[in-house]
């Protein structure tokens, strides 16, 4: 059992791709896929994240965030792994990672 | 994406798993736990269908917008939480809220618009409320009369067609058409230019007020079959998931009083006929195989006998249409024991009968091969002899084809070969010249390929090979 958890963040602007509904059918079926595989290593799937959100500091609220678009945190999830290897491993055979441009970071999540 | 926290991560980002040209028809279908096969694009086409009725065929644009948002709002929330156990309702809302938004936002710029937004609202406090089978196959049939209009050109119907109501992408219908997917998009803008100015009445008629409209659904439905019939495409798949839309779209046609003529049961007559034959037509490469070398045993008994329902169906009222004429010819052939015991005679006579309903020289010259099967070589060439080629007919393969055979069957070899060399130079697909090579190198041919949609006859049609 994988104990190691990973948060993985999705960078990136959402792509203005439009798959047609065939297309669709066939990348539910590779995720469904992905997912029925590395059910033991998905903890959350986590969720896309809307472009635009809130900045807070000591010196108040600004609407944010203010990184460039390609190193804009689109969406994120947290799997388990034994070590960095394993974790790649999961985020890799994912669907999605065949595109071009795809970017994903890992973090190791420190045990309390 | 927008407002559906429980959407998965990035899923909607990728375009095509494969990297293949067209990943539509990849193995992975069958696995799509828990979905039937082509379930996305048939809810496209249904759902394309009832909103449109719903707010107007002017807003058709916004309505595909809405639905493709709530099947990519289905893909990722669908992965992340399972299917839900009404999936079509699940679709219908989320596309139906889209929508209302939408036509709101628009409707800010543009005046027109609040009725239909707010006439949207009236039902949105039950978006789900329940739909009829009737009234989804009544809705899909109006989208087809819709995409039918005489009014629309003729080049941008299919193609109208083949994205409202099969669900494919502009590059998919290019694959599928041979066309440039530019050449799609152009064809999709003359439609949808003409669509905007639908007026509001339109969308309150009868279906039955459209049924002006029949004659151009039966050619579109006809196209729509042979695009997949005698494509050059020479994957089998892509193949008969054009030909069995076609058959799905006709079939809902007979289920209506708007559609359920004779003539509309003849054209199913002839899909099933056929349609049984296509998968023995092809080889294993995507080459055409001729109807004497066809394993017989593969033809589909099931699609057989429905051709011949229908056929009898057809046979009920006093008219006999050319659909009569070439589903009866199919019908000959498929019930043909052996090449050999054809009854050519009988088919002689329902090319003369066709060629009387809808007079083509390609009518008289496939009678022509009919009759060389039935009588002998010299007979067929005397009937060719009596056409006068128009010009395209002239330049055209399969007519120099046809006289090639046939003069080499009389054993008129130096004819023979100059027309079929002639042929080959002006076929238009690799199997189909392939096709004409076997027929140089071998004794063995007999019958032509059909005429193809390329044809200058404007009409395609399905000959009797």
């Amino acid at each position: 059992m994988s104990t190691q958890k990973y948060l993985c963040m999705y960078r990136g602007a959402p792509s203005q791709n439009k798959p047609s509904p065939a297309q669709m059918q066939e990348m539910f079926a590779a995720f469904n896929g992905w997912k029925e595989k590395f059910k033991a290593n998905i903890l959350d799937m986590g969720s896309k994240l809307k472009p635009s959100g809130k900045v807070l500091t000591a010196s108040g609220v600004t609407d944010g965030p203010f990184a460039e678009a390609k190193e804009i945190v689109a969406g994120f999830m947290i799997i388990a792994a034994d070590d960095y290897e394993g974790a790649v491993a999961v985020v890799k055979a994912m669907p999605g990672m065949q595109m071009p441009g795809a970017c994903v970071e890992i973090r190791e999540m420190a045990s309390v | 994406m927008r407002g559906n926290p429980g959407d998965g991560v990035r899923l909607t980002d990728i375009p095509n798993l494969s990297g293949s040209s067209d990943p539509s028809t990849g193995p992975q279908d069958s696995f799509a736990a828990g979905l039937v096969d082509h379930f996305f694009r048939r809810e496209y086409g249904r759902l394309v269908a009832i909103l449109t009725h719903k707010v107007g065929v002017r807003h058709i644009d916004l309505v595909e917008d809405a639905v493709q948002t709530a099947l990519m709002t289905a893909l990722t929330s669908w992965v992340a939480k399972g299917i839900p156990e009404d999936p079509g309702a699940w679709l219908y809302r989320v596309a139906h809220n889209h929508l209302i938004g939408a036509l709101r936002n628009n409707a800010g710029r543009l005046r027109i618009l609040e009725a239909a937004a707010n006439e949207l609202t009236v039902a949105a406090d039950n978006p789900d409320s329940p739909r009829f089978d009737d009234e989804v196959r009544d809705d899909l049939l109006r989208m087809l009369f819709v995409c039918c209009d005489e009014a629309i050109p003729r080049d941008s119907r299919l193609v109208l067609a083949l994205k409202t109501l099969c669900g494919f992408s502009t590059a998919e219908i290019a694959l599928r058409l041979f066309l440039s997917e530019a050449n799609v998009l152009k064809r999709l803008g003359r439609a949808r230019a003409h669509l905007r100015e639908v007026t509001p009445d339109f969308d309150s008629l009868p279906l039955q007020a459209l049924q002006s409209r029949l004659a151009s659904v039966h050619v579109v439905l006809y196209l729509l079959f042979n695009e997949g019939y005698l494509s050059a495409q020479s994957d089998r798949t892509i193949r008969r998931e054009m030909c069995d839309e076609a058959i799905r779209l006709t079939t809902l046609l007979t289920e209506h009083p708007v559609g359920a003529t004779p003539e509309t049961f003849a054209l199913l007559a002839l899909m099933h006929f056929h349609g049984a034959r296509l998968m023995a037509r092809l080889d294993g490469m995507g080459g055409l195989l001729l109807l004497e070398e066809q394993d017989r045993s593969l033809w589909n008994q099931d699609q057989m006998r429905l051709g011949a329902e229908w056929l009898q169906k057809a046979a009920s009222g006093e008219t006999f249409t050319r659909f009569h004429a070439e589903a009866g010819i199919a019908a000959e052939h498929a019930f043909a024991p052996s090449f050999a015991q054809t009854r050519w005679e009988e088919i002689a006579d329902l090319y003369a009968m066709l060629d009387r309903i809808a007079p083509s020289p390609l009518n008289a010259m496939n009678r022509a091969v009919a009759i060389a099967e039935w009588q002998g070589p010299e007979a067929g060439l005397a009937l060719l002899k009596a056409i006068e080629p128009p010009p395209w007919l002239l330049g055209y393969y399969l007519w120099d084809a046809v006289l090639g055979e046939l003069h080499r069957r009389a054993g008129h070899n130096e004819e023979a070969r100059r027309y079929i060399e002639r042929a080959l130079a002006s076929a238009p697909t690799d199997a189909e010249r392939d096709l004409l090579r076997r027929r140089l190198a071998s004794l063995e041919f007999a019958l032509i390929p059909p005429g193809r949609r390329d044809s200058p006859d404007k009409v395609p049609r399905i000959a009797s090979e």
